[in-house]
């Protein structure tokens, strides 16, 4: 490890969600060093929304389950807490509301970026924050110096999505 | 009768205790016409019996207030609370640290010419496209990896490009993308063979998969040897490709290699063969070294696994194994068992058929052909020079062969194949040059393409079976400024002679034996390959055709194989050409350079119509190359 790395803790958290036919959503969360390096990697059983939790959240179901109740469970279970959490999916945005760390969303070209919310381009990622916690741009400008130029935050949620797949596919299929 | 009255009082009674009913009782006048018309409905037609007087009586009615209750008894209650749920974890290990490498690496040693890989610049004015693919090689759990976290640990490592390419592990050319997958391939495996052709880069491969081993924490202690004239070839790779790994080379005397053996905290322990037979077998077996990973170079040493050599290799301890060659196969299909016993994958003394070796090396070994990987890499121009023998030649040849084939059929039934072994070394010899007149064709021909060659400035390796051919070709090249690289020269020495080769413009020949320059040298900017006599194995002969023709070669390599008609030599081409498909159903079609078996002794005999008159016809016979870089070592 460079001497750069031991002076400088900077760790990303990447966080993806997936939904199990059947038995609801699972989600992971892998801590990379600054480089992309693995350090750690979490993920939740599936959880499952029923009927009355459906019909009373509305169009809310989807930030709570996904963002509050598995992000912040994964959150909570890591020894190594990240400077920043990225994720494609906008729904964990709702994550910020729940914890101090930023949390920001790629252009991933399957999710569609809301239109609202402050904006930080970093490498070749446009991330969008959440729209009440603009001043998470602001804070991540001042450390994007400490990411490599060449540095790919989208790539790790496709490493992200892998693990769960094979989750699933090892654990939870069953 | 019933009697009613005029008129009727009614009593309400209020519920005691409820504050905003009163407690007063209140009479109520009822209406007489009511009165009346309740006469008229409850008169009942009874007989005057005296007993139910009651049924005249008005009943008495009274009411009783009740409030309404402010609270249900069954109200559906929720309150939002976490849904509990359990997580899976996984830790990956902490890589070993090192110092960092230099920044300005820039040259390796054998004159590769590959893109530098540009430093990272602090900002950048051209974004990446996001919509732009990016070359990514992923590393992909092996078959064996049954536990999930297993698996989750190959899943998560990021994609070797950027891996590589990022601020901890700086590499000075970037690989092509077939190396790319080596790496990945090696990286994941407990037992692998990495059977690429020669030149295809299995050393920097092998470095940058340890390389990665080391730093994500998988390997803490590697072992890797090689043939004794390797090791100067390795300790300068790992150099070029990984600068900042510790290398420690076995060597010293025996208490010095003890400890080296046995001292723990040396990431990468460079031996050779024949000091890890001796020493690991002296070791006493409570200090034997324990390792995390043992990689064996030219492993088709092992190939005989009942040799000494193969059954210390086997005894080491180690967590992975991995084999290198660009020969899996030299002579039989067996090799390939012992390289499988080697690397654990098949039990001990197993003799896996050709079918179970074909699904064996499906699994475990990864090999590429230049034609499959390189099709952009300049050809190798093969062309088979046919000589005819000068007369003087011609004379001694015929005179040898008669006289031999005499002499085989005077021995009758004692005959062995040591004898017509001889007779075949004798009129090779006599095909190089006649050694009463000192005449040679292929002398000749080579001196006249040599004029050629020098006057454009190029260069040639020239290989033959014989260090005596080399020593007697050195004088008569001596326009061109021969080198000379055999056996017979020191070690030391042999580095040197390589520099000058390669940077004097006037040296324009390196003459090398097969034994000694056939393996692990890098003479890409040779662009001419003479092969002044037939070694037994096509195989052999390959590796040393693929000195010059590897990774970084800029223009075709012409390839000479010098050929004397109606000679021995175009007798044992033939019966080696026929024997080279046999084995391509092991490896894979399109396999062309690899698997030749080397002649046995019934072939032998059939080169003069002999007839094998032992029951072992099926021996190999003939120096062996291995054995004779030992020797040469």
């Amino acid at each position: 490890m460079s001497g750069a790395a031991k002076t400088d803790p900077l760790r990303l958290g990447f966080m993806e969600t997936m939904e199990v036919e059947g038995r609801g959503h699972i989600g992971g969360l892998l801590i990379t060093n600054q480089n992309g390096r693995p350090l750690e990697f979490q993920c939740t059983t599936p959880v499952k929304p029923n009927r009355t939790q459906e019909i009373l959240f509305g169009e809310t179901l989807r930030p709570w389950l996904l963002g509050e109740l598995i992000g912040c469970t994964l959150l909570d279970r890591v020894a190594i807490k990240p400077s920043l959490i990225v994720t494609s999916n906008l729904h964990l945005l709702e994550l910020r509301n729940h914890t101090h760390i930023p949390v920001a969303c790629t252009n991933d070209a399957r999710t569609k970026i809301a239109e609202q919310g402050e904006t930080l381009r970093i490498g070749g990622n446009i991330l969008r924050f959440h729209e009440a916690h603009g001043v998470d741009a602001e804070l991540l400008s001042k450390q994007k110096h400490l990411l490599p130029d060449s540095a790919d935050l989208a790539e790790p949620l496709e490493r992200v999505r892998e693990a769960l797949a094979e989750t699933i596919k090892t654990v939870f299929a069953r | 009768m019933s009697s009613w009255p005029d008129e009727a009082t009614v009593e309400t009674t209020d519920v005691p205790g409820n504050p905003e009913q009163s407690t007063t009782s209140e009479i109520l006048t009822i209406d007489p016409a009511l009165i009346a018309e309740a006469r008229r409905s409850t008169k009942v037609d009874v007989a005057q019996t005296g007993f139910n007087p009651a049924l005249g009586r008005l009943p008495t009615i009274e009411t009783q207030g009740y409030s309404l209750n402010t609270v249900l008894d069954f109200v559906p209650s929720w309150t939002a609370r976490r849904i509990p749920m359990k997580c899976i974890g996984l830790t990956l290990p902490d890589g070993m640290e090192f110092m960092p490498p230099k920044l300005d690496t820039t040259m390796t040693s054998d004159g590769t010419q590959l893109r530098k890989i540009a430093p990272p610049k602090p900002e950048t004015s051209e974004p990446v496209d996001p919509d732009k693919p990016r070359k990514a090689t992923r590393i992909k759990p092996p078959a064996d990896a049954l536990s999930l976290q297993d698996r989750l640990f190959y899943l998560l490592q990021p994609p070797l490009e950027s891996w590589l390419a990022g601020q901890e592990l700086i590499m000075p050319f970037e690989p092509f993308a077939y190396q790319y997958e080596g790496i990945a391939w090696l990286f994941a495996r407990q037992a692998a063979l990495l059977a690429d052709e020669m030149g295809l880069g299995k050393t920097m491969q092998t470095i940058t998969a340890i390389r990665l081993l080391l730093r994500s924490g998988q390997a803490k202690r590697i072992v890797l040897i090689c043939p004794k004239p390797l090791i100067p070839n390795w300790q300068r790779e790992f150099k070029t490709w990984a600068e900042e790994l510790p290398v420690v080379t076995v060597e010293g005397n025996g208490p010095r290699r003890r400890m080296l053996w046995t001292m723990p905290g040396i990431p990468v322990l460079l031996a050779n063969y024949e000091l890890m037979a001796r020493d690991i077998a002296e070791i006493p077996d409570d200090e034997q070294p324990k390792f995390d990973l043992l990689v064996l170079d030219e492993a088709q040493r092992i190939k005989n696994r009942d040799s000494r050599t193969a059954e210390v290799a086997r005894s080491i301890r180690r967590r992975r194994s991995w084999a290198l060659t660009g020969t899996p196969i030299e002579n039989r299909p067996e090799e390939l068992g012992a390289l499988f016993e080697f690397l654990e994958v098949i039990p001990k003394a197993a003799s896996p058929d050709l079918r179970q070796l074909s699904k064996l090396a499906k699994k475990y070994i990864l090999r590429r052909t230049k034609d499959l990987v390189m099709k952009d890499m300049p050809p190798r121009i093969d062309r088979d020079a046919e000589l005819e023998l000068t007369d003087a030649q011609e004379l001694a040849y015929r005179t040898a062969e008669k006289e031999g084939v005499v002499q085989l059929n005077d021995l009758g039934d004692s005959i062995t194949v040591q004898h017509v072994f001889e007779l075949v070394l004798r009129l090779k010899q006599i095909t190089n040059f006649d050694p009463l007149t000192g005449e040679s064709a292929k002398l000749e021909r080579l001196m006249a393409d040599m004029e050629e060659i020098a006057a454009s400035g190029g260069k040639a390796i020239l290989f033959s079976q014989w260090t005596k051919t080399i020593d007697w070709l050195q004088p008569h090249l001596k326009e061109f400024n021969p080198l000379i690289y055999h056996g017979g020269v020191p070690t030391k020495q042999r580095e040197p002679i390589l520099a000058r080769f390669k940077a004097e413009p006037d040296k324009h020949i390196l003459l090398m034996s097969y034994g000694t320059g056939a393996v692990g040298l890098n003479l890409q900017f040779a662009g001419y390959v003479f092969l002044y006599d037939r070694w037994w194995n096509p195989a052999i002969e390959d590796q040393a055709i693929n000195r010059a023709h590897r990774i970084g070669v800029k223009n075709p390599v012409i390839v000479t194989r010098f050929i004397c008609k109606n000679t021995i030599e175009e007798r044992i081409d033939r019966v080696l050409r026929e024997k080279r498909e046999l084995f391509q159903a092991i490896l894979g079609d399109g396999d062309t350079e690899n698997v030749t078996l080397s002649m046995n002794a019934s072939e032998i005999f059939g080169l003069f119509d002999l007839r094998a008159r032992h029951k072992d016809g099926s021996k190999s016979i003939g120096p062996k190359p291995v054995k004779a870089i030992a020797d040469a070592a």
